[in-house]
């Protein structure tokens, strides 16, 4: 292994385990988060590189992923004063007109503004970035920060995640406080070549109800970039969690977001992934119904183009009895891109009367596209109703030459039908604001606004 | 008038790729503000031409031309033919799942708009879409409904009357529009059309149809008779009444061709 003398420098490469340890000095952080980095920093070493042959990773080779090949994104632990000091496309997401319950900026590694509506933080609500909670709330990270049942398949980018941990915030939210909007993180990145490591943690209390926002930018970066996402969220008793991961970066990233999401009894859940940016994006999303009569809502919507690589894997993880989940993942796939969705639903012998369905539906726009389908049912229980179903189709030429005979060109109107074709997702949203942002994400990426 | 509305002269199509001959030499002259109807049996081709009129690429056309405003639109796509001013009414139109009549439709009339005008505003848009849903008398929460999407045949009809009025088209060409129509979405439609007439009396109508009700509400100007691919007899209203008394069969048809 090759020394490495500058290591408190942020850009400094990490390859063995002596410079990891200055890294982690250099740092200065709270010794609850440094031990975790240095369990993650021991499985990283101990578990084996995802290989093609392996099921999960079948259709996405990361066997020559190295994260000596990136530095880790600078902090500088500089707040920004004014609105003027931070990013350009942040501060137009932040300037459209919607109401905000709280709002998190996370730029390379550095965060840069936190802001909670006081009432609720008067109420309890704590909204703040991961290494601060350490000092205020270390019981918080005790009990909930990387707790997740993590599958086999997943543990070596989540160990790489939680060595290299670089930002991310806490949400708890108290028993019975309802967030009346949403809280919104962004993540920029604009350091080409840089690793950046951000943790989610959400936790509602009993009876809590929350919408939370994670949303990535950044613009085409020159050398590849590794971003690492963990998101972890924790609904207790009778709570309504409902987050949105909207990924919208620049080419030149390779995105990993490896979400878990755990129901108590009777807790509503809603994960809603949109994978729009990224040269590879892969996202691990998993739902533990943990709680008796819980209910799980999985959503997601893609659209590819050029040469993206975007990778779904799910589950619907049943170990309680009288729960439900529901999964709607649509895809659609333009120039030479190509989906991966494989969604596995698993009820546990003791899961009974479980109701699990499983969606996936797959527009292609080009000859070229490629999408592939692989949904999968696994139950121990023998009273449940389950289903699951896959389909990959092209446009309908009936529709194309009735959009077009109303004077939409061929492009318009394959956009118009991509929309339409999304709407059935779209639609499933309840927050008006949240919607809209959605569909101007999307319609910027598919060219319907001009 | 130097130019006709609408010519077609002596066309000829056939089903694309090397498919059967449909069309075997139609001709056909509308002028601004015209009303023609065109009837004939099952199989004579009456919704083939209005498909090849709109440039659907089910068909090839073989020979002849058809010619708007003098020039020839042959070679356009469906959507530069739309731009152009032609409009057509379809005997099925398709469903749209997911996207609201409204969308569609304000889609369709920025795609008319160059680069300079830029999209129509919002409230503009909304404006024209009230003033055209008073007109044709329709609820505005239909505007809000996915575009035919488990709709009735009348207001699948309904809809490309709606579409009409918004994009306001110098040639229609109504494909059976009243198809499937019990009597009270007969009238409806009748009444769409006979009212968007009056708002242009330079519009010219060709009305497909397969039945002599519709014409107890529109009277056409020309009555055509289409037979076995091309226009067997034209004549003035009155040759609907024989049509309906007398058949198809006492006109002479031109001789047929083995079909293969």
């Amino acid at each position: 292994m090759s020394e490495v003398t500058t290591i408190t420098e942020p850009g400094a490469a990490i390859d063995a385990q002596g410079s990891l340890e200055r890294w982690i000095q250099s740092r200065a952080e709270p010794e609850l988060l440094a031990s975790r980095r240095r369990e993650g920093w021991a499985d990283w070493l101990a578990e084996p590189m995802p290989t093609r042959r392996m099921e999960e990773w079948r259709y996405t080779d990361i066997s020559g992923l190295d994260p000596e090949a990136y530095s880790p994104v600078s902090t500088t632990g500089d707040r920004a004063r004014s609105k003027e000091d931070l990013p350009g496309p942040v501060r137009e997401v932040l300037d459209s007109d919607r109401k905000r319950s709280a709002v998190f900026i996370q730029h390379n590694g550095t965060v840069e503004h936190v802001r909670v509506d006081p009432d609720l933080a008067e109420r309890g609500v704590v909204y703040a970035p991961i290494d601060e909670i350490a000092g205020s709330h270390p019981e918080i990270l005790e009990r909930f920060l990387f707790r997740s049942d993590v599958a086999q398949s997943e543990r070596k980018l989540w160990a790489l995640h939680t060595a290299m941990l670089s930002g991310g915030y806490v949400l708890y939210v108290p028993k019975n406080v309802a967030l009346p909007h949403p809280v919104h993180a962004l993540r920029y990145v604009d350091e080409a070549g840089g690793l950046v490591s951000s943790h989610s943690l959400i936790i509602a209390e009993s009876g809590a109800e929350i919408t939370c926002i994670d949303e990535y930018l950044s613009p085409d970066l020159d050398a590849e970039s590794l971003s690492l996402n963990g998101v972890e969220i924790f609904g207790a008793e009778n709570a309504v969690v409902r987050y949105l991961a909207l990924q919208h970066y620049g080419r030149g990233v390779k995105h990993f977001s490896m979400q878990h999401a755990n129901t108590g009894r009777d807790s509503t859940l809603n994960v809603f992934n949109v994978t729009l940016g990224a040269d590879l994006a892969r996202c691990d999303v998993s739902a533990h119904l943990l709680g008796p009569g819980s209910e799980s809502e999985m959503l997601a919507l893609w659209f590819g183009d050029r040469d993206q690589r975007f990778d779904h894997h799910t589950l619907q993880n049943h170990a309680a009895p009288h729960a439900r989940s529901d999964l709607l993942f649509k895809g659609a796939l333009a120039g030479q891109s190509h989906s991966v969705f494989r969604g596995l639903i698993r009820v546990a012998e003791g899961a009974q009367l479980t109701d699990a369905y499983q969606t996936n539906r797959n527009l292609l726009l080009s000859d070229k596209a490629k999408a592939v389908a692989l949904p999968n049912l696994e139950i121990e229980a023998d009273d449940v109703r389950c289903s699951h179903g896959a389909t990959v189709g092209q446009v309908d030429e009936t529709q194309l030459f009735y959009l077009m005979s109303r004077g939409l060109s061929r492009p318009e109107a394959e956009r118009l039908l991509v929309l339409g074709f999304f709407d059935e997702v779209l639609s499933r949203v309840p927050l008006e604001g949240t919607r809209e942002r959605i569909r101007e994400a999307i319609e910027l990426k598919i060219g319907l606004s001009r | 008038m130097s130019e006709h509305l609408l010519e077609i002269r002596d066309l000829q199509a056939r089903v694309a790729d090397g498919g059967i001959e449909i069309l075997r030499g139609v001709d056909l002259v509308i002028e601004p503000g015209e009303m023609h109807a065109l009837m004939g049996p099952n199989g004579s081709g009456k919704s083939t031409l209005a498909k090849v009129i709109a440039g659907h690429p089910g068909y090839e056309v073989t020979g002849g031309d058809v010619l708007l405003d003098g020039k020839s639109v042959l070679d356009l796509e469906p959507d530069e033919r739309s731009r152009s001013g032609l409009f057509l009414a379809f005997q099925y139109p398709a469903e749209i799942p997911g996207v609201s009549i409204a969308n569609f439709l304000r889609t369709s009339l920025n795609a008319r708009r160059s680069e300079e005008e830029g999209d129509l505003d919002v409230f503009a848009f909304q404006k024209l879409l009230n003033d055209k849903l008073g007109l044709l008398q329709v609820q505005p929460s239909f505007a809000a409904r996915y575009v035919n999407d488990g709709f009735s045949g009348g207001e699948k009809k309904r809809n490309e009357i709606l579409q009409m009025a918004m994009l306001e088209p110098s040639m229609a060409v109504m494909d059976e529009t009243d198809s499937g129509l019990d009597i009270d979405a007969l009238r409806i439609v009748s009444e769409g059309v006979s009212t968007l007439r009056g708002q242009d009396d330079r519009m010219g109508v060709l009305l497909i149809t397969h039945y002599k009700r519709i014409l107890g509400y529109l009277q056409p100007d020309q009555v055509h008779v289409m037979l076995n691919g091309r226009i067997a007899h034209s004549g003035g209203p009155e040759l609907a009444d024989q049509l309906e008394e007398m058949g198809y069969d006492w006109l002479h048809e031109p001789e047929p061709e083995p079909v293969g």
